[in-house]
């Protein structure tokens, strides 16, 4: 049996999945993505290889993916994660026409094909405003875990309307609102209400296809996916393996070059 | 997906060479002015839609503060200049290319290529950049050189013409302009010189517009993005002299040559693009190695029409001087052209320079210019399928640039169509639908 991997070395964590010939899922791994990417693109691979008792051997082909992915040294190719967030949802969901990733730093709209291509896509700007870090940054200034933060801006009464979507000030602006007493799941509604506007805004200019699906890290979280699906009006695909997109669709890639052996793009 | 690395050849030929040359005495002759080397007057002009040729009827010489902060950018030693204005107090978002400016004066006017003379004349002219006019304001306030405004009205016609009446608005206008020209120099109008200058312009115009036509052709025998810019300086800053004619006369030939050998910029051309919005100065070459990777050449640019656009038949009419100045400064122009018209440019591109893509490079630092180039995407992507790319960063300003994330939107951008391609080529070997 031969495998293919893909490793997504992404701003805030690195995430590698091995898939089997046919495509199946047969280990992933993640782990902090440090200030060694290249280091953490080896360990990633390591530990996926250990999870599922292969040896580097028996990998066919490996594709690099996230913003470290020139740094996957032992790559034989790289790409955007873009292309591989497209792959990997629709794999996950074939009837895909559109992905929602939000990821560390940066959030992005997807429009594919029938067949997992992109034809289109929308970013937010060099600014990380409704990024996964807002999340990140708000959950410190109310001195919470962020896995904690989904489930309880869901218990929200009164839900406050947050004036910015800035990574930097949203702290000031949730200090302000605990100064004011207002309660701590309010204002975590409105943190999600805030990066969910945003978020539908960049669906809008891609087009909003159904069936939608949203992926990166952030689609753990049970109140972004709510407030996604609320301002979209539409439901949203969330897989166990969301996390993981990335890396899927790169070892996707990885998968098609190694059984088409000769069909390298460019 | 991703290609191949960046392959070194890159065009530098005749074109860059002699160019570098014209530019080179073009500066020494401005250091002499600064110098008091050289009696001669100048003018510092706007680059969009200016009325270069009474300025050199005159015998004086054109300053270009945009040119100027450009090549400085372009040695990426912009910031300190941008910085010196932000502490004087220009806001962090306004125009990077004033605060430049701005800076350089602050600077004593010494570039890394020379010396700026101060202005004997600020000569404004209106078309469209309301911030650009309080520029020369503050020049004028700055350094006391006497300013001018011309005041261009704004096209409104959906053809993109002018009317009569702001024809005779710009002459009358042009008029009072030659009275202060005479007075500054202390000369009357030479109206033979002017026609002289005028016939010049028009053969350069003539001749840039065949050039532009050449793109047309597979492959481009030049990248009309990155390439243009070489040949925009002596367009611009050298226009109506005899130098500049001489100039497009060997660029014609030398580019005429390289089709005719099915030359391009890169080894092989992949991808023709029409790119849209001016370049980030300070990180060209990393910018142009961005899409040189994917073997992607500019075919069009309407950058290269931010001082005129002759590609679609204007030309200076030695006949009729003054309205033909007029005509230039109204409608041949980027800026002072509506948002209908520039799509109606940009179309022209993709379907008769035979275009696979538009990319959208728009500037953090100039809202006005950037200011619907959100709708500009969605217009080509949707109503045109045309697939566009919309990246920021800024022309002059260093801290708006992200590699790693601009690098990652053209990657992405030209991995989609490259996958789209290949999957296409399949298809039709499999005897489906492409």
């Amino acid at each position: 049996m031969r495998y293919a991997v893909g490793v997504d070395v992404g701003s805030t964590q690195t995430k590698a999945v091995l898939v089997d010939e046919k495509g199946q899922i047969v280990a992933r791994s993640l782990i902090d993505t440090g200030a060694y990417l290249v280091r953490a693109a080896e360990r990633s691979l390591e530990a996926c290889l250990a999870e599922a008792g292969v040896s580097r051997n028996d990998v066919g082909y490996a594709v690099g993916t996230g913003y470290g992915r020139f740094k996957v040294a032992f790559g034989d190719d790289q790409v955007t994660e873009i292309s591989c967030h497209a792959k990997g949802a629709w794999h996950l969901f074939p009837k895909t026409r559109t992905v929602i990733d939000i990821g560390g730093q940066d959030t992005k709209a997807i429009k594919v094909s029938d067949r997992g291509e992109v034809l289109d896509f929308a970013m937010n700007d060099k600014c990380a405003a409704g990024s996964g870090r807002f999340l990140t940054n708000s959950a410190e200034a109310l001195g919470m875990d962020v896995a904690e933060i989904g489930a309880k801006s869901l218990e929200a009464k009164n839900p406050v309307r947050l004036s910015t979507v800035c990574t930097i000030f949203v702290e000031t602006d949730i200090l302000s609102y605990l100064a004011s007493g207002k309660k701590t799941e309010d204002i975590l509604s409105g943190v999600h209400g805030a990066i969910g506007s945003r978020t539908v805004a960049l669906v809008r200019r891609v087009g909003a296809e159904p069936e939608i699906t949203f992926t990166g890290g952030v689609a753990r979280n049970i109140g972004m996916v709510r407030s996604v699906q609320e301002k979209l009006g539409l439901p949203v695909n969330v897989s166990p393996d969301s996390h993981y997109t990335g890396a899927l669709g790169g070892a996707i890639f990885a998968l098609e070059r190694m059984t088409a052996g000769s069909q390298v793009l460019a | 997906m991703s290609p191949a690395a960046a392959p070194e050849i890159r065009y530098q030929g005749k074109v860059h060479e002699l160019q570098k040359e014209l530019m080179g005495r073009y500066y020494a002759e401005l250091t002499d002015i600064a110098k008091g080397r050289s009696e001669k007057k100048n003018a510092h002009l706007l680059i969009a839609g200016n009325p270069v040729e009474l300025v050199r009827a005159f015998d004086m010489v054109p300053v270009f503060p945009e040119v100027n902060v450009l090549q400085i950018a372009a040695r990426k030693a912009s910031l300190p200049l941008i910085q010196k204005a932000e502490e004087l107090g220009y806001a962090v978002d306004n125009c990077a290319y004033v605060k430049a400016d701005i800076g350089l004066w602050q600077s004593g006017y010494e570039a890394p290529y020379g010396t700026v003379p101060k202005a004997d004349l600020l000569l404004c002219n209106y078309v469209g950049c309301n911030v650009y006019l309080n520029w020369f304001e503050h020049l004028a306030e700055l350094t006391g050189a006497p300013a001018v405004n011309i005041d261009i009205p704004f096209i409104r016609s959906a053809d993109g013409e002018p009317s009569r009446e702001d024809i005779a608005y710009v002459v009358k206008q042009l008029e009072e302009l030659i009275a202060q020209l005479e007075r500054i120099t202390g000369k009357s109008l030479d109206w033979k010189r002017l026609v002289r200058t005028v016939e010049l312009s028009a053969h350069v115009g003539e001749m840039w517009s065949e050039i532009k036509s050449l793109t047309k052709l597979r492959p481009a025998p030049y990248d009309a993005y990155f390439d243009s810019v070489t040949m925009m300086a002596v367009l611009y800053c050298l226009r109506g002299t005899p130098e500049a004619e001489t100039f497009f006369e060997v660029a014609l030939a030398d580019l005429k040559e390289r089709a005719a050998l099915k030359q391009g910029p890169l080894p092989e051309e992949r991808f023709r693009v029409v790119i849209e919005g001016p370049p980030p100065w300070p990180f060209l070459r990393v910018f142009r190695d961005m899409f040189t990777r994917w073997g992607a050449v500019a075919v069009a640019s309407t950058y290269s029409t931010v001082g005129g656009i002759w590609e679609f038949g204007f030309r200076h009419d030695p006949q009729h001087p003054l309205e033909s100045i007029a005509r230039h400064m109204l409608s041949q122009n980027l800026c002072n052209r509506s948002f209908l018209q520039r799509y109606d440019q940009m179309e022209r591109y993709v379907n008769e320079w035979d275009a696979d893509a538009v990319v959208i490079h728009s500037v953090k630092s100039c809202r006005l210019f950037s200011a619907g180039q959100g709708d500009m995407r969605e217009y080509f992507v949707r109503e045109k399928e045309v697939p566009t790319l919309l990246i920021e960063s800024d022309l002059e300003d260093p801290r708006y640039f992200s590699q790693a994330q601009l690098r990652n939107r053209i990657d992405a951008f030209f991995e989609a169509l490259t996958q789209r391609r290949i999957t296409a080529a399949a298809d039709l070997a499999a005897g489906g639908v492409a």
